[in-house]
């Protein structure tokens, strides 16, 4: 970590006090104070939560979706880690082919929206399986292909970040089997089970997954009590565990994160001492078997039933007004995230240690809230006489939905990058008589462009496929392009749905393309 | 004439934008310690990782104790194969593991026998002041001084027959250097184990080197004899 800037650097009456106060009451405004709003009315509303919620909490049919939970957040930890820390080992430790290209390839499904993989996943495996394909087992498989990618990059980082001296001084004495064991992989498995944990997290919390493979969860009741039931108490109340767990899980992901970064002291490796390059062609024929069945098999799928459909340009013209509301809200949605989580990233890594190890695990557990308990908390907020009223039903609510989702994962992507950027260079900028402003516009922030164009993209390609917090938020006649996909699914031609969720897919990948080509071009390794 | 215990012919190894080294030459004699001494990037440092294994040197060879290790464009012996000690500059002490468990690790991977394993920790410990107290501490629990001996400890636990020092003493004070320093010729005088001493600093060489040899621009410039005191 970064050592803190001297205070008298800049000094409280610099633009940075005020922009990074604006970025502070922007964050307390959409991201924290939904949660407490809903903490805090969960009290109001059960006038005693103690006695009058536990059986609410308790009785057989909430144990059960409790088991189904747990099951099916540890089984996606499980699989995703078994998939993606291998994959992760050979991006970093065996010598491949067009490597950038498979990265970017392999990394795709995180971007897909998880209920078009889900979808996809019904026309395939239905009509063999039966009712399997709406079974847990299923929705474990599901979350697999959308959450390996998360254990692969923290692997192939986590392993590209062991200091090649520390195997070096193994390899003077040991062989390279030995070393891996007992040197490479124990300095590598704190940030692997970090993501196991956070994988476990965006699983429990996850709402396209079983709402489309009918598997019911804790997010799929909080959805049901509040849009088919319309009792906010019990939408809240069931809304509490979820939330407990999200924030201890972040708070182990976040300590064992710190654990890793305190056995580091450098930037990513290249060209480690420890090398596998004898596993080149299975390692090359495992990466191609994945590419083919997350990435191509299901855009394959779609892209076979959407044929059924009498036109895939006239069901998407069918749905224009949806997908015109997507790609603005998305494009403004980023905009702001990325704007908000810049001056919120720079107050993370120029914070001391211990507030920067706080916000870490807030950022965190806020990312892993699930979608429909954050909106939720975003109806009992926002859903009011006065200001607030004033502004819920109209269009922009969504957007208050992708800030109150997507600031806190920007911040800790722009915050990754940021740490690159020495002090001293912000200090250099101030003893020649740059006001911190023009220091951040002219020499922080252009070290960091692809990082920041990183988070926009990635933000954008969120925003798009969000449907868990929008569905709720969303102003009645106002639909976006998941909205109605999501509520196509049960009652139009299944080409039809296909159709739209092959073309949202599309507009999530180009920019993931584009994105992963010039990071292609700057990539040497 | 005894034949020298390592002998580096003629090693050539470039980088792009740095300089490498350049057709070094140096013989080292059993019990030997020599001095590198020279400017940054001079290729003190390419020099050892080359003689241990951990680079590939271009063109000329390495022999130790006349078996010849690497040529040109090949690693024959692998670095674990060499029997070498090495201290690092950053040290690389391993941040998972005990101060015991670094030293358990160098003597298992040389096949000592477990029951063994204990009291070799123990001599190497005691040999360099590493108090017990210290054994089941890891490395940021540690001073940079007992960092420096745990460090130093690692690289002879193996019973190394070569030892290589790349400025292990670079990060510590004045007063702490001095002291380790002397300590350290000591303990070479002890264990009679030939050593090459990467160093920026004369006084260093003074009283550690039995020889000098001074490096500039990846080219051994002179190399002279010097008395130990």
């Amino acid at each position: 970590m970064m050592a803190p800037m001297r205070d008298d650097v800049w000094g409280w009456r610099s633009s940075r006090t005020a922009l990074i106060g604006l970025a502070l009451v922007a964050f307390a405004g959409f991201c924290i104070a939904p949660l407490l709003f809903l903490v805090a009315g969960a009290f109001a509303l059960s006038g005693d939560l103690r006695y009058g919620d536990v059986p609410l909490l308790l009785d057989i049919r909430q144990r059960g979706l409790l088991s189904t939970t747990t099951v099916f957040g540890l089984g996606a930890a499980g699989v995703s880690t078994l998939v993606g820390a291998p994959l992760g080992f050979a991006l970093a430790r065996v010598t491949l082919p067009f490597k950038p290209l498979l990265r970017v390839a392999l990394a795709a499904p995180a971007l897909l929206p998880t209920y078009v993989v889900a979808l996809a996943w019904t026309y395939l495996v239905a009509p063999i399986a039966g009712d399997w394909a709406y079974s847990v087992v299923s929705a474990i498989v599901v979350m697999t292909v959308v959450c390996y990618p998360l254990s692969m990059l923290a692997t192939e980082v986590a392993l590209r970040r062991v200091e090649p001296r520390l195997e070096e001084a193994a390899l003077l004495v040991a062989r390279r089997g030995a070393v891996l064991r007992r040197i490479t992989l124990p300095l590598a498995a704190p940030a692997i089970c970090a993501a196991a944990l956070v994988i476990f997290v965006l699983a429990i919390s996850e709402f396209g997954v079983p709402g489309v493979l009918r598997v019911r969860v804790f997010t799929t009741e909080v959805f049901t009590a509040f849009a088919a039931l319309y009792d906010v108490r019990r939408a809240t109340i069931l809304a509490l565990p979820l939330t407990a767990v999200s924030l201890v899980t972040a708070a182990a992901a976040a300590i064992l994160i710190l654990e890793r970064t305190l056995t580091t002291r450098r930037g990513l490796a290249v060209g480690a001492p420890v090398a596998f390059d004898t596993w080149r062609r299975p390692a090359l024929a495992i990466i191609v078997c994945v590419i083919v069945v997350a990435v191509l098999m299901p855009l394959a799928v779609l892209a076979v039933e959407a044929q059924r459909a009498a036109s895939i340009v006239r069901a998407v013209q069918a749905s224009q007004r949806a997908v015109i509301n997507s790609l603005g809200l998305a494009t403004i949605g980023a905009t702001m995230v990325t704007a908000v989580a810049t001056f919120l990233a720079y107050a993370r890594v120029r914070a001391a240690h211990r507030t920067g190890t706080v916000a870490d695990i807030l950022m965190i557990f806020l990312f892993t809230v699930p979608s429909t308990v954050i909106g939720v908390g975003l109806i009992g907020l926002w859903n009011r006489a006065g200001p607030l009223g004033a502004f819920y039903g109209t269009a922009a609510m969504p957007v208050v939905g992708y800030l109150a989702r997507f600031i806190p994962v920007a911040t800790l992507a722009i915050a990754a990058a940021m740490r690159s950027v020495p002090v001293a260079h912000e200090e250099a900028a101030a003893v020649s008589g740059s006001g911190w402003f023009r220091t951040m516009t002219r020499i922080v922030l252009p070290q960091i462009r692809t990082g920041l164009l990183a988070a926009w993209t990635v933000s954008f390609i969120l925003a798009f496929g969000e449907v868990g917090t929008t569905i709720l938020v969303a102003p009645a006649g106002e639909s976006t392009l998941p909205i109605r996909v999501y509520t196509m699914i049960a009652n139009a031609p299944p080409g039809h749905v296909a159709a739209l969720a092959l073309f949202q897919s599309a507009v999530g990948l180009c920019p993931l393309m584009l994105l992963g080509g010039a990071l292609a071009s700057r990539d040497t390794t | 004439m005894t034949p020298p215990f390592l002998r580096v012919s003629g090693v050539t190894r470039r980088f792009a934008g740095s300089s490498g080294i350049h057709a070094v030459s140096l013989d080292l004699d059993p019990g030997e310690c020599v001095v590198l001494v020279g400017p940054s990037g001079c290729g003190k440092t390419t020099l050892l990782r080359v003689i241990a294994g951990l680079d590939t040197p271009e063109e000329g060879e390495i022999w130790i104790e006349q078996q010849q290790v690497a040529s040109a464009g090949r690693n024959r012996v692998s670095p674990g194969e060499r029997g070498i000690g090495f201290v690092f500059q950053d040290l690389a002490l391993w941040p998972h593991l005990t101060v015991r468990e670094q030293l358990d690790f160098v003597l298992h991977a040389t096949g000592r026998a477990k029951t063994d394993r204990p009291r070799r920790i123990g001599e190497v410990l005691d040999l360099f002041h590493v108090g017990s107290s210290l054994a089941g501490r890891y490395p940021h629990q540690l001073s940079g001084g007992e960092q420096q001996r745990v460090a130093l400890a690692r690289s002879v636990v193996g019973s190394p027959r070569l030892l290589l020092l790349d400025e292990p003493f670079s990060s510590l004070d004045p007063d702490l250097r001095v002291a380790l320093r002397s300590e350290l010729a000591t303990l070479q005088r002890q264990l009679h184990v030939p050593t090459i001493y990467v160093t920026h600093d004369r006084e260093d060489a003074a009283v550690l080197g039995d020889r000098t040899v001074f490096m500039r621009s990846g080219r051994i410039e002179i190399s002279r004899g010097e008395v130990s005191p």
